[in-house]
């Protein structure tokens, strides 16, 4: 088709198109509603009996806060990596609040370490972590995959891992509140390794979930 | 755009084809095939058009549609690149037959008067070796039951009414 052609049908049935709304509001729309259920679905599941104890210990309520920080950033991180002409900076938002989140872990090994000794270290199989981490993840990850799905593929890889990362976190961050795990290494293994599975393998279907429409409207 | 976002067709009308120049020389600065620009092009107004939803009109216009054409041209390049890696370029394509000539039918006369010819020449018992079984084509056992002879004999036979044959054929050329 001749490209003046192509102008001719792509402006001769024009309609109107709901703009995209500003990546921070869809963030902040997309976690509300996704912290909402996980809190809720927490709540009936059942919290940890000492998560009372947990919050006066301010390595824990920096680690927590820290996932979620993850998971609010990494939402809007995935949102503007959809809206061409953004600066590419954008895209590591999450990066800082994840390093906390792993190095607040770290530290929690190191006291476990420092307290317990090697007892302390001690790892032992958890299969179900994973498969408990996919459950909580998997509605906050369905609705984020669609949001992004709403913007341009401009990079496919980086925008799914990001929404993966932003669904497994907020899984993450549940789990916190309703698995009793007492040794960080076990956290750090286990959970951090999950998100950080599920992430890449995220990135791996980023270019078949994320395409140029073929038939544009 | 933003006009064009409110379902304007003129106005995009007027973007695109203010646009189309500007694209046109963007993709032949980056890319070298001249073929392949029209194409190029067409993807990025497509692309443009599939995501003019994105745009935010609070920000300005060219770091968006170029932030699409330059993913564009990134695409291309990738797709040409992978078609590439299976293919191989070649000069002259190879025929798919030999050019040598198929013999005339003179050809296969004159053929079958030299070997003729060249068992002539040969003792009769090679001679009746080779009739039997390169012309008649009976087998070893087969032969051996004709003749009366045995089978090591009528190989030796054989191998030397060849090897005679071709002295024959080769002193004639």
């Amino acid at each position: 088709m001749d490209t003046e052609d192509l102008v001719r049908s792509l402006t001769g049935d024009l309609k109107p198109v709901r703009r995209l709304a500003l990546p921070v509001w869809r963030a902040m729309g997309w976690f509300g509603l996704s912290l909402a259920f996980a809190a809720g679905a927490a709540y009936l599941v059942g919290l940890r009996h000492d998560l009372s104890d947990m919050f006066t210990d301010g390595r824990f309520i920096v680690e927590f806060a820290a996932i979620l920080l993850t998971s609010l950033m990494a939402a809007a991180a995935a949102f503007c990596a959809g809206c061409p002409g953004r600066p590419l900076w954008e895209r590591f938002a999450a990066l800082p609040f994840l390093c906390l989140w792993v190095a607040s872990v770290v530290f929690g090994c190191w006291q476990d370490w420092s307290r317990l000794g090697a007892a302390g270290m001690a790892i032992t199989p958890d299969p179900i972590c994973l498969p408990t981490l996919l459950a909580w993840s998997a509605l906050p990850g369905a609705a984020i995959f669609v949001m992004v799905k709403r913007g341009a593929p401009l990079a496919p890889l980086s925008t799914t891992a990001l929404a993966a990362l932003a669904a497994t976190a907020l899984g993450a961050a549940a789990m916190r509140l309703t698995h009793a795990t007492d040794a960080n290494v076990m956290v750090l293994i286990w959970q951090v390794g999950s998100v950080a599975l599920l992430t890449c393998a995220a990135m791996l279907f980023g270019r078949r979930i994320l395409r140029w429409p073929e038939h544009p409207a | 755009m933003r006009s064009a976002q409110n379902g304007d067709a003129r106005a995009y009308s007027l973007l695109l084809a203010e646009l189309l120049p500007m694209l046109r020389r963007i993709v032949g600065h980056k890319w070298r095939n001249t073929n392949n620009i029209e194409d190029i092009v067409q993807e990025i107004l497509l692309s443009v058009h599939a995501v003019r939803h994105t745009y935010d009109s609070n920000r300005p216009f060219m770091p968006w549609l170029m932030t699409i054409a330059n993913r564009r041209i990134a695409d291309a390049a990738r797709y040409n690149a992978g078609r590439a890696a299976h293919e191989t370029t070649v000069d002259i394509m190879p025929e798919t037959f030999s050019g040598d000539q198929p013999k005339s039918t003179q050809d296969l006369n004159e053929n079958h008067d030299l070997l003729r010819e060249a068992m002539s020449v040969l003792p009769e018992s090679q001679r009746e070796a080779i009739e039997l079984m390169k012309l008649k084509e009976l087998t070893l056992a087969e032969t051996a039951k004709v003749t009366g002879k045995s089978i090591a004999s009528l190989k030796v036979s054989v191998h030397r009414a060849i090897k005679a044959m071709r002295a024959h054929l080769e002193g004639k050329q």
